[in-house]
């Protein structure tokens, strides 16, 4: 049975090739990580860092929403998957589904909000992603470890999260994957260039906006769980660290939002990026990150992939 | 038998300002029907009110003699109502393939490939083809309006409505618009006509209602409204 399903345009085969071809790699090279003895700290928050900025990307660049307070999905996760683990005494695999619930619980309650466009979105977000981190703080002590947070003791297996990491970024890649070719995926895009218009066409619009969302919130909230689990400790000074969101924005925007290919291309190079000058220059780590953050808005505004294919517009059928 | 569209009494009001005071009209199967007015004289806001993208303070929309009013936008589309608009309002950052598909993703009947020859079809009927692939920001003006035209006929909609089709176009456009315009009433449509170009509304139209400041102030033949005294002084002031 063939791998690639049967298709008529020769676009679509070079693109699902390179599908395969740049997916199987990637996967291939992450397995093999702890087998070879790499550095999975490092590769671990890669992976982590793929995944939140891809998922951003339906939020952003399929839907056209800026939600600044995106680590609120994160931080809600990651407390579901510790309580549930400490407190309730699940296991860790049976808590880290609840942790992707818990950010579609969070999503459609915010979901008011996609009334709101542009930068009134952006700053309610925020606010909310606030709310959210003082009800945390404020709950008793007893469920959420209160300024101390919650640690979760024995049950911390680094390789293993690993693994779990690895699987939720494949799922996430291939729902996005999916979603940039799916009739929803069409009609989030077409919501995103002229919502009215849209409408005027037959497109459901608040419903489209909601599942798009809806994606957007399930796997940072999984991406909370796996690093709650991954670093075994939870307090909401990290979990709800906004240094979270803005990461996750530069990384999708570094590498073009709108492709599949510029989330991942974007987070590979920043957290590299961010790696080496850590390493080299501890102390003044942000400083330069921010300054080379920077130096890539104003020479590449629309990012790594986004400006190549503004280049050459006959690779966008290609490029996924 | 109803008519495909009609209006009742449909008033539009924006804080003081009357945008609509109680139009009513309506246009059959096939019928051509030329809405004409200067600035503010409530055309698009009409276009608006039937397409569910305003509510209206008062009066009714009837799609095919269903009552649609006050219906939101995408359900009233899915009622056999596709338009244009007087800026074209494409999908930018997305192919012109891509463009024509939005109004007919519901269609579950059709598969992807069915409905992207589709679209296909009807990009080389406006002479699009060769640029399917690029996005629709990176079309002329003029090409943008073709483009709307497309996506607004991909469903096959019983009623059409034009917002100032010819405006800012070139000649040799406007005459390729026209007759596309020409071919959809003669395939049944009821096509409801707005614009600025008298030349082209009284030629393509079989009827033309004139409105201004909100009212009805003439409607009837060509001939009619040619020669109509309130029409004459509304177009060139007393």
């Amino acid at each position: 049975m063939p791998i690639l399903p049967r298709l008529r345009d020769p676009a679509d085969r070079i693109y699902y090739t390179l599908v395969v071809a740049i997916g199987g790699a990637l996967m291939i090279y992450f397995a093999l990580v702890p087998v070879l003895g790499l550095n999975v700290a490092f590769h671990f928050y890669l992976m982590l860092w793929i995944t939140m900025a891809s998922a951003f990307n339906v939020s952003s660049g399929f839907s056209g929403y800026l939600p600044f307070g995106y680590v609120a999905f994160y931080g809600v996760g990651a407390f579901t998957t510790a309580i549930l683990v400490k407190k309730a005494a699940f296991p860790v695999f049976l808590a880290l589904p609840f942790s992707g619930v818990a950010g579609l619980v969070l999503a459609l309650l915010f979901a008011p909000t996609l009334r709101l466009s542009g930068i009134y979105f952006g700053i309610v977000s925020l606010a909310l992603a606030g709310i959210c981190r003082l009800v945390i703080t404020n709950m008793p002590e007893e469920i959420t470890g209160g300024s101390f947070g919650l640690q979760l003791g024995s049950r911390a297996h680094p390789v293993q999260a690993f693994y779990v990491m690895m699987a939720v970024m494949v799922a996430a890649l291939a729902v996005i994957l999916w979603l940039s070719r799916s009739r929803l995926g069409k009609a989030l895009r077409a919501t995103r260039d002229d919502a009215e218009a849209a409408e005027m066409m037959g497109i459901n619009v608040p419903r489209v906006r909601l599942y798009g969302w809806l994606v957007a919130a399930f796997f940072p909230a999984l991406c909370g769980g796996v690093e709650a689990w991954y670093t075994n400790v939870v307090d909401t000074e990290t979990a709800f660290n906004t240094l979270t969101t803005a990461k996750t924005v530069i990384y999708a925007v570094a590498g073009g939002l709108g492709t599949i290919t510029g989330p991942i291309i974007g987070s590979v190079v920043m957290v590299w990026l961010d790696e080496l000058i850590w390493r080299q220059f501890p102390l003044l780590n942000l400083l330069i990150l921010g300054l080379a953050t920077i130096a890539l808005v104003l020479f590449l505004p629309r990012g790594i992939v986004g400006t190549i294919l503004r280049r050459k517009p006959q690779w966008r059928r290609y490029v996924p | 038998m109803s008519a495909a569209i009609e209006t009742r009494g449909l008033t539009k009001r924006f804080g003081g300002l009357v945008a609509l005071d109680s139009v009513g009209l309506q246009a059959a199967s096939g019928e051509t029907l030329g809405i004409i007015g200067v600035n503010g004289a409530g055309k698009t806001t009409l276009m608006n009110c039937i397409c569910g993208l305003y509510r209206p303070d008062g009066g009714d929309v009837f799609i095919a003699g269903e009552r649609v009013t006050g219906q939101p936008p995408h359900v009233v589309a899915h009622k056999g109502i596709g338009r244009t608009f007087q800026v074209p309002r494409v999908f930018r950052k997305m192919s012109l393939i891509d463009n024509l598909l939005v109004p007919v993703l519901d269609r579950r009947a059709s598969s992807d490939a069915e409905l992207t020859e589709r679209a296909e079809e009807m990009l080389a009927r406006m002479q699009l083809i060769g640029l399917r692939h690029n996005y629709a920001e990176e079309l002329s003006g003029g090409q943008q309006k073709l483009l709307e035209m497309a996506r607004m006929l991909m469903p096959d909609p019983p009623i059409v409505m034009l917002d100032e089709p010819f405006a800012g176009v070139h000649p040799v456009l406007c005459k390729f618009m026209i007759e596309r315009i020409e071919e959809m009433s003669g395939a049944g449509k009821a096509v409801l006509l707005i614009s600025h170009d008298l030349t082209s509304i009284y030629r393509l139209s079989s009827r033309v209602v004139a409105l201004n400041q909100g009212k009805i102030i003439a409607e009837g033949g060509v001939a009619d409204i040619r020669g109509n005294p309130a029409v004459i002084e509304a177009y060139l002031g007393a």
